[in-house]
């Protein structure tokens, strides 16, 4: 008889306990899978995001994307952009805090957008037009609204909105300026909680009280599908060497380095506990069930079976165990990743696109491995134990008690 | 006030009289300033507008959990002081602006109503309550995750457990038989199985709560040193010992009588047939 055949006998024999056992695992598994899948969850996310919007380049005036100022000429930068060959769309971009009410309401706090251009990767439009359709062409501020901001103020298109622009640093009280709203529409990167309004860059304009072309704080670029790589970020950044020039890579590298660094760290110390936890949990298992059958072992070395299949026989039955548990986890982990997915995605600020965990086969080829080596880490004391076991003195013990 | 991305240059040359400022210990540490010591803070690296002050003290930031990724490079400087290099000079008016103003009301519990009033009465002013509610709260959720991923790992510890219990059970196959045949009833057989694993969960739960309260300071030191804060990230409290002793008791209990039932409801004399 092969050792695993000796092992899948002992499984079957204390069917209870190894049931137990191979639950206990799977749900020690999933916290193990789901903390893999948390560990670069958000990144996969957020890149898949990045990519989805369909532009690579991001222009802005300051180190990093997250506190932006405007960017000096960025119309000519735009149109220079455009030049260059291999450019396929630019879109300028400007974000100021403002205040926004109805007639009748109390004022909200929204994140004023102004556009360049509409653009389908950025927002889609739920319901009414677009920023540039006919029926809003002829409005002085035609605004887009996010579902929550529709809500929030009770807007359907044709509504009136009235905004106040509050530019950082501004000490004069900048006329408010009414906008309608042409339609409500769903934004990339927006949180599910967002109040954010888009209008045209013009319009943008005699909101913060300027008089001539308004400067852009963002310049996203698309390049086509067969552009050199780097190639137009070295033409942005020779155009414009004051300037940073961001590849969608170097802005996950970044969110990796500052935004992300919480849920891969607990993710990192989750993972390590659940790993301890199963080792100790299956080694503990193995050993106190090595304990109870230490009578059977010592016969069957006396029947002539030798301690390296003995030793091999209690590596399946870890594997057996880690194994059947470890395969459990994985669709456990899928469904538990949903449940925890969210909750975390009920934080304020998390676009609604966004998700923890992500699925990769990265994480399916470490949760085996770690689970491989817990299984190996888990027999190495029951082995031990009965590879030093006197064989006579354990059998007249044993029979004598 | 604080001013937030201003350049700290050794002075070279010292105005009469500078201005007291205090700096961040992480900004101290950066710029290799000592208290004394004159710096230049301008509003770019170009040194515009650039005013001479006198560190005159090195402060701890307030720990704040939403920016403890941050880089906290901070000077503490009196308002008109900050005024004087980050207004623009050609607008006479941002020598007047603030970018907020923080108020403490008599009664706090009409903060909502207080905001609802002044934003009516003076439009474009944003109010905003600075305690957060359950809704808009980064750490009420990762609260819920860590309840949720502590509920899994409790469920997998109960299995564990059940299954010691039951390697327990069949070691006493016999000594439970023979305790039946001296008198010894399921009821009190069933006590004993529960009140040791109630023993067994308590023992286990006391331990992990020594090992967590050992570990704190550990888990602290590591995070506080990898993001540079003093912001305490592990605390084991009563009332957290208390809810593991909770539930780990109940559970404990259960596992007993579960892995001893099948034991105990059968005969006697079947107990001794393996």
């Amino acid at each position: 008889m092969t050792s695993f055949a000796l092992a899948w006998r002992t499984a079957q024999r204390y069917r209870a306990r190894t049931m137990l056992a191979i639950a206990g695992v799977a749900v020690i598994g999933a916290l193990l899978f789901d903390m893999l899948l948390l560990s670069r969850g958000l990144l996969l996310s957020f890149a898949d995001l990045l990519d989805s919007s369909g532009f690579d380049l991001r222009v802005v005036s300051t180190e990093g994307l997250a506190a932006r100022l405007p960017i000096a000429g960025s119309a000519r930068l735009a149109g220079d952009i455009r030049q260059i060959p291999d450019v396929q769309h630019v879109l300028m971009i400007r974000i100021e805090p403002a205040t926004a009410r109805t007639a009748d309401g109390p004022s909200r706090g929204i994140s004023l957008v102004g556009s360049s251009d509409t653009d389908e990767h950025v927002w889609r439009v739920l319901q009414g037009t677009d920023l540039r359709s006919p029926a809003a062409a002829g409005e002085r501020c035609p605004a887009l609204v996010t579902r929550p901001l529709a809500v929030a103020l009770a807007l359907t298109p044709g509504a009136r909105l009235t905004i106040n622009a509050r530019p950082p640093g501004v000490a004069s009280a900048l006329p408010a300026v009414v906008c309608r709203v042409v339609g409500i529409a769903e934004f990339a990167f927006a949180p599910t909680d967002d109040l954010t309004a888009v209008t045209t860059l013009e319009a943008f304009g005699n909101a913060i009280g300027n008089a001539g072309p308004t400067d852009a704080d963002l310049v996203l670029v698309s390049s086509r599908p067969d552009a050199a790589p780097g190639g137009i970020l070295r033409a942005i950044a020779g155009l414009r060497p004051d300037l940073r020039v961001y590849s969608n890579e170097e802005v996950v590298s970044q969110f990796n380095r500052n935004g992300f660094a919480y849920f891969r760290q607990i993710s990192l110390v989750l993972s390590s506990l659940t790993m301890v936890f199963a080792f100790l949990l299956v080694a503990t298992l193995l050993t106190v069930s090595i304990n109870q059958r230490l009578g059977e072992i010592a016969a069957l070395r006396a029947l002539g079976i030798g301690r390296t299949r003995i030793a091999s026989m209690l590596l399946w039955e870890s594997a057996l165990l880690v194994g059947a548990g470890g395969l459990l986890a994985l669709p456990l982990g899928e469904a538990l990743a949903l449940v925890l997915d969210r909750i975390l995605r009920q934080m304020p600020g998390i676009p609604e696109r966004m998700h923890f965990f992500v699925f990769e086969p990265r994480a399916v080829a470490i949760h085996v491995t770690l689970l491989g080596v817990t299984a190996l880490a888990a027999a190495v004391y029951p082995i031990w134990l009965t590879a030093r076991l006197p064989i006579a003195e354990t059998l007249r013990r044993e029979v004598l008690g | 006030m604080v001013a937030l991305g201003s350049v700290a240059i050794p002075a070279v040359t010292l105005a009469a009289d500078p201005p007291a400022i205090l700096v961040s210990r992480q900004l101290a540490a950066r710029a290799h300033l000592t208290v004394g010591e004159v710096v230049t803070l301008a509003v770019d690296a170009d040194g515009t507008r650039g005013r001479q002050f006198r560190v005159t003290g090195i402060y701890e930031p307030t720990p704040d959990p939403m920016r403890f990724t941050a880089d906290r490079l901070e000077a503490r400087l009196h308002l008109p002081d900050l005024i004087d290099i980050a207004a623009d000079p050609a607008d006479p008016a941002s020598r007047e602006a603030v970018s907020a103003i923080n108020l403490k009301l008599a009664d706090g519990r009409n903060s909502r109503e207080f905001a609802a009033d002044l934003m009516t009465r003076a439009p474009g002013v944003l109010v905003r309550q600075t305690a957060r509610s359950g809704e808009d709260d980064p750490f009420v959720v990762l609260e819920r995750f860590h309840v949720a991923i502590s509920i899994v790992t409790m469920i997998g510890g109960t299995a564990f457990l059940l299954a010691l219990m039951v390697i327990r059970a069949e070691e006493r196959r016999e000594t439970v038989g023979i305790l039946r045949l001296v008198g010894i009833s399921r009821r009190t057989l069933l006590a004993s199985v529960a009140i040791e694993g109630l023993a067994v969960a308590a023992m286990g739960a006391a331990f992990g709560i020594v090992l967590a309260y050992v570990s704190e300071g550990l888990v602290n030191r590591v995070f506080q040193a990898r993001y540079d804060t003093a912001l305490v990230f592990v605390r084991v409290t009563p009332s957290i010992a208390m809810r593991s002793i909770v539930v780990a008791a109940p559970l404990g209990i259960l596992a007993g009588i579960g892995a001893s039932w099948t034991l105990l409801r059968r005969e006697v004399l079947s107990i001794f047939h393996r």
